[in-house]
């Protein structure tokens, strides 16, 4: 990947970025050996079959998209409970040091691939989260708008044995004119999550992106379970005119579980890249992973679901459902639910779906005198309600629901 | 040993398969391809200068294009190697082009399909018998009615003399081009041998047609060529068996399929594969399918080493439609990755896609597919099916479909379940005086009985013996 070198992106450039904060030496370090890897890392993974290509990254114009130095945000975080630390990532590193230490990139190698490494090196924002042992919380929330060219964003979520936590993080493009500092119009933004679930802790994740539509926006979220500990991811994606998210799970806990669901909403010429993966790696455990989508002009939607269950993974249950809803006759969808079996002691299944708005159902509407495009309205509504219906957190789901609706207008 | 397996091991199913025979050829080409292997091929064979030169181009291509390595997961076809491979063996038999009687052919070939039971199906159910064995087609017969309606079935070699204008136009040309993969370049580059079917209009071939193909030499390669014309309102049922017995070294089979499903016609291409577990089975198969046709591609993998096998259909006209069953039996060694792929480039379009799988000690089954519905292809419906059953976790069993769709009315589904075979379900045949043994061969036949029963009784009676003796012995 060297051929994508960007100017601006040296040992210095990392030097600064990590000086400015103060940070600690491991941390430099890291963000260095990042910076190195760029040389020989790979973009990540994209299906290919004979003669297409499903997402083009290669042709994402880096060099002009990155600009290290200059990154802004404007980050509203609310803990709600004195007894859980939600602290921007940086300001973390004094106190919490140890902790982040000890987690940071246990779960998610900053030399995964291309993208994790250019993260890893050039972050700025992101959010620390700490849930000591037995603490439940239930509302912390990270709100935060993107103010710069490009964006680097790294969360860390270590639950301690016990503990139970929801958290829901946005992200929007910020008003006014330091949206477009540095001049170009395109945007990259760049979000890391690592989710360390110790002993029976309860961690969910709520992420809802609705960047502008001359955004470019790469997310890589991952937890890792232990025993009898639960990571439910929700992932809606709105914005951007190009996606890439990947939501995993490592199961690596007997009897721990987790639930991944998805939503997106395609509109004009948006593309989105989903891919939610389990890893089933213990005894007894359980994953669902919903997605629905619904695409709209001349939209493109790309899914990968891998269930992926280990040699050592006895009694496991994992189902994968996939549905995609077309509004328009230029959209294209494009599914790969992925079934990995190693072990025989195993339930799994997997579907996926294309279709568009039912006509009878439309027919039904429309003679109770419903107009035609407030029913198809109706409709699409519903189609989301399997998927909301797993978001127990109400000002969310609201969210969620609000975002469909003005798509529909 | 349980008492239904004691009766299968009195029947002579393994052994139709596992005798060998002495290697006695009248011409082989040395191991290995260059330019002037495939110039002796051809000259061997008499063939027009542009045979030879699609030959070298596909040669070319061949050797410009890189293995394929980089599918996610696939069998590792590092073994390969086409230096060690001896591409074309000619059998010593006087008449080219198959002889029409079984007693004309040389004693041992003679027995080969004795054993295997080809002349006795020929009689009792078939329209029409090749045999091919080792490179070259050694019998040919078709009963006279269907040759007086005008239908031809006869060998490669013999098309390309005798019906040179058809097969120039439809050979490796717009449906499996050498450039399509780098083992269609191979074969393209040194096939021999295989069948052309020829179906006038109007014309139904009441009974299947049957090609078998045997490899009898250690370190040889087959790369038949099959091609099937099936004109406006016909209908004809291929069957495809193919054998080898195992030796040490590895064989390689990469035939080529193209079939012409003309308006309205209905084509059915069945194969049982039972290759020796030393065999690299690397097929493109593939039909283009008019306005109303429906073609079937079913499909048994029992055999081999390792399959990358994945017939495809091209729904080019409207209302065409495509039915792919497919069975894969992975056991101990062996890699079976197999699937489908269904374009939908028309409107009205329908294909459906049922396959089952059944991996066990330590093999690995892999459904691999692509539908792919074109912009336009309006009311184009698509129902996918795959249903595992894993026996222990030494094995493995993959699904990895690949759905594409340009259109937005239209009806996709895909639908996927792994699973063990249930304890409950073992304890009820058990509770019923079946020992451990029955009771699970009998779930295999029953969770592969909705393919089956698609099949000629033949066929399904073969399938059901080759998976009965897949389940001897290694469950005891």
């Amino acid at each position: 990947m060297s051929t994508q070198a960007i100017e601006s992106l040296s040992e210095d450039t990392v030097r600064r970025i990590a000086d400015e904060r103060d940070e600690p030496e491991w941390l430099l370090e890291t963000r260095l050996n990042a910076l190195s890897a760029l040389e020989t890392a790979e973009l990540p993974d994209v299906i290919q079959t004979p003669g297409r290509r499903w997402t083009d990254l290669e042709s994402l114009d880096f060099e002009a998209l990155v600009d290290p130095l200059n990154q802004a945000d404007e980050t509203e975080r609310t803990a709600g409970d004195d007894e859980v630390v939600v602290l921007p990532f940086t300001e973390a590193l004094d106190e919490y040091g140890d902790v982040i230490e000890a987690n940071f990139g246990s779960v998610l190698d900053p030399e995964h691939n291309y993208l994790t490494a250019l993260s890893v090196a050039l972050f700025t924002t992101g959010t620390f989260v700490y849930v000591p042992e037995g603490v439940d919380v239930e509302d912390v929330t990270v709100r935060a708008e993107m103010n710069s060219r490009s964006l680097f964003s790294q969360t860390l979520v270590v639950a301690e044995e016990s503990s139970s936590v929801t958290i829901l993080e946005s992200i929007e493009t910020g008003d006014g004119e330091a949206a477009a500092s540095g001049g170009g119009d395109d945007r990259y933004f760049s979000n890391l999550v690592e989710v360390v679930a110790g002993e029976n802790a309860n961690v969910q994740f709520g992420s809802l992106q609705n960047l502008d539509d001359d955004s470019y926006t790469y997310s890589l979220k991952r937890g890792v379970t232990d025993t009898y500990a639960t990571v439910d991811w929700i992932e809606s994606n709105f914005g951007s005119k190009l996606t890439r998210s990947d939501i995993e799970t490592e199961l690596n806990g007997d009897g721990s579980e987790s639930q991944i669901v998805g939503t997106f909403f395609g509109t004009d010429d948006q593309h989105f890249d989903i891919n939610a993966r389990v890893w089933h790696q213990a005894e007894q455990t359980t994953a669902d992973l919903v997605t629905r989508g619904v695409l709209d002009d001349v939209a493109r939607s790309v899914y990968e679901g891998v269930q992926d269950v280990g040699e050592d993974a006895w009694n496991t249950s994992s189902y994968q459902r996939e549905n995609t809803l077309m509004l328009s006759d230029d959209a294209e969808a494009d599914a790969s639910p992925k079934l990995i079996i190693h072990n025989h002691d195993t339930e799994a299944s997997h579907s996926a779906t294309v279709g568009q708005v039912d006509a009878e159902d439309l027919f039904y509407l429309e003679s109770r005198s419903i107009d035609s495009r407030t029913a198809r309205n109706m409709l699409v509504e519903g189609f989301f309600v399997p998927v909301l219906e797993e978001i127990a957190v109400d000002e969310f789901r609201d969210d969620v629901e609000e975002l469909v609706l003005e798509r529909l207008q | 040993m349980s008492s239904q397996q004691d009766d299968l091991k009195e029947t002579d199913t393994e052994a139709r398969f596992e005798f060998k025979k002495e290697e006695k050829s009248a011409f082989q080409t040395e191991k290995g391809l260059t330019e002037e292997t495939v110039r002796v091929i051809s000259e061997d064979k008499d063939e027009p200068e542009w045979m030879l030169e699609r030959r070298l181009r596909a040669l070319e291509q061949f050797q410009e294009m890189p293995m394929p390595t980089d599918w996610p997961g696939q069998p590792d076809l590092s073994e390969i190697d086409i230096e060690e491979i001896v591409p074309y063996i000619r059998p010593d038999i006087d008449k080219r082009g198959g002889a029409d009687s079984w007693e004309d052919l040389p004693e041992e070939i003679q027995d080969t399909f004795d054993k295997l039971g080809i002349p006795e199906a020929e009689k009792n159910a078939l329209s029409g018998v090749g045999a091919q064995y080792e490179s070259e087609i050694v019998y040919q017969n078709m009963q006279e009615q269907w040759e007086e309606k005008g239908v031809i079935f006869c060998d490669m070699d013999k098309a390309v003399r005798e019906h040179e204008e058809i097969v120039r136009e439809h050979f490796m040309t717009k449906c499996v081009p050498p450039s399509d993969n780098k083992f269609a370049a191979l074969h393209g580059a040194i096939w021999s041998g295989g069948s052309f079917v020829y179906v006038p209009e109007n014309t139904t071939v009441e009974m299947p047609i049957q090609a078998y193909f045997r490899m009898n030499s250690e370190g040889m390669g087959q790369f038949e060529h099959t091609l099937i014309i099936a004109e406006e309102g016909s209908e004809v049922h291929y069957i495809e068996g193919c054998s080898a017995p195992k030796y040490s070294a590895f064989n390689l089979h990469s035939g080529g399929v193209e079939v012409f499903v003309g308006e309205d016609a209905h084509v059915q291409y069945s194969t049982v594969q039972n290759w020796s577990k030393n065999t690299y089975n690397l097929n493109t198969k593939r039909a283009i399918a008019e306005k109303g046709g429906r073609m079937e591609w079913i499909s048994g993998s029992m055999g081999s080493k390792a399959t990358m096998l994945y017939p495809s259909t091209i729904l080019k006209g409207r209302g065409a439609s495509d039915n792919h069953i497919t069975i894969a039996f992975a056991g101990e060694g062996q890699d079976i990755d197999t699937g489908a792929k269904v374009y939908h480039n028309a409107p009205d379009t329908k294909s459906t896609v049922e396959s089952k799988s059944i991996a066990k000690d330590g093999g690995r089954t892999n459904y691999r597919g692509l539908v792919h519905i074109a912009d336009g292809a309006e009311n184009s419906s698509t129902a996918v099916e795959c249903d595992a059953l894993m026996f222990d976790n030494e094995s493995t069993s993959d699904t990895m479909p690949y759905m594409e769709i340009n259109e937005s009315k239209v009806d996709v589904a895909h639908e996927a379940t792994v699973g063990k075979i249930g304890d409950e379900d073992i304890f009820y045949l058990q509770s019923r005086g079946l020992d451990d043994d029955d009771a699970k061969q009998m779930i295999v036949s029953g969770f592969i009985e909705p393919i089956t029963e698609e099949l000629p009784i033949e066929y399904a009676v073969e399938l059901n013996r080759l998976v009965e003796l897949e389940m001897e012995g290694s469950l005891g």
